[in-house]
């Protein structure tokens, strides 16, 4: 995979160093249609890069938003900030 | 404040002419993101409280000067990063590692005709598999993608709150990404893998 192969005028090495600015959209077009040139003829580099985009959805669909702090951390932040003003 | 559910900049206006009940509505709103943030790089909840309160006592004392035209996250990052080196403490400062990304993508499965990306898809739904592989990355990494992926923080947002380029604000989410996917495939059964 990321042996000499190459499709869409890439190897399978320049595809990985590309995925995430690939996910990102911060490719030029022409960079980005060699990407998917590549990928379309690479099973390979189509499963792995479909791997990583789905762990990347995931992330951001699953943990993107914090619980709130513990309510005795949130009571002592206030306690803080309050004797911060007036003292 | 003029609208229903103010902007960061409308709160820290306010809170800069004395309006504390503006600054508690800014606290709430942030205090988790936050508090994620410098736990999950002190991974100790003594040294994350400290933080959490030198950061929004710093906000409240900066907030006539901070620029939060595009949220305030960057600025509460920013200061908290600050007070987490000044803990010195060595878990937290840790430099990068040397690993080539091409080991970094072997070990994610790049180069492993093998492995099942369905598999790991599925993994990767489940949040507890997802967390824990968080948990396992150098400090560093865990900060850029908390910053970029979980925060959602612009590239340049991420790249200031680190206080390094762009440029290498992306290698080292690459990196945190693709170790991210190694460590979600280290917790796949091997027979799932193979």
């Amino acid at each position: 995979m990321n042996t000499p192969q190459q499709n869409g005028g890439l190897r399978c090495s320049e595809v990985l160093a590309d995925l995430s600015a690939y996910c990102d959209g911060e490719l030029s077009g022409s960079r980005r249609a060699a990407i998917e040139a590549h990928v379309r003829a690479c099973p390979d580099c189509a499963r792995f890069g479909g791997a990583f985009a789905a762990t990347l959805r995931a992330l951001r669909e699953q943990l993107s938003a914090p619980a709130d702090v513990p309510a005795d951390v949130a009571a002592r932040l206030a306690a803080a900030l309050r004797r911060s003003r007036t003292g | 404040m003029t609208s229903d559910t103010p902007t960061d900049h409308e709160l820290l206006t306010a809170a800069a002419g004395g309006d504390a009940a503006a600054f508690e509505v800014f606290v709430v709103r942030h205090r988790g993101a936050v508090y994620r943030y410098v736990h999950s790089l002190t991974k100790n909840v003594t040294d994350a409280e400290d933080v959490l309160q030198q950061t929004f006592l710093a906000a409240w004392r900066a907030a006539a000067d901070a620029r939060v035209e595009h949220g305030a996250r960057p600025f509460l990052f920013t200061i908290a990063r600050h007070a987490l080196h000044r803990l010195h403490r060595s878990h937290v400062l840790i430099t990068e590692d040397t690993v080539s990304l091409e080991e970094l993508g072997s070990r994610a499965g790049f180069a492993a005709p093998h492995v099942t990306a369905e598999r790991l898809a599925q993994a990767v739904e489940e949040r507890a598999i997802l967390a824990a592989a968080i948990e396992d990355l150098p400090p560093l990494e865990r900060e850029v993608l908390q910053m970029r992926d979980l925060d959602g923080l612009s590239g340049d947002q991420v790249a200031a709150a680190l206080g390094i380029g762009l440029e290498a604000m992306k290698s080292r989410l690459h990196r945190a990404r693709l170790r991210l996917v190694a460590e979600v495939r280290r917790r796949v059964p091997t027979e799932d893998c193979l």
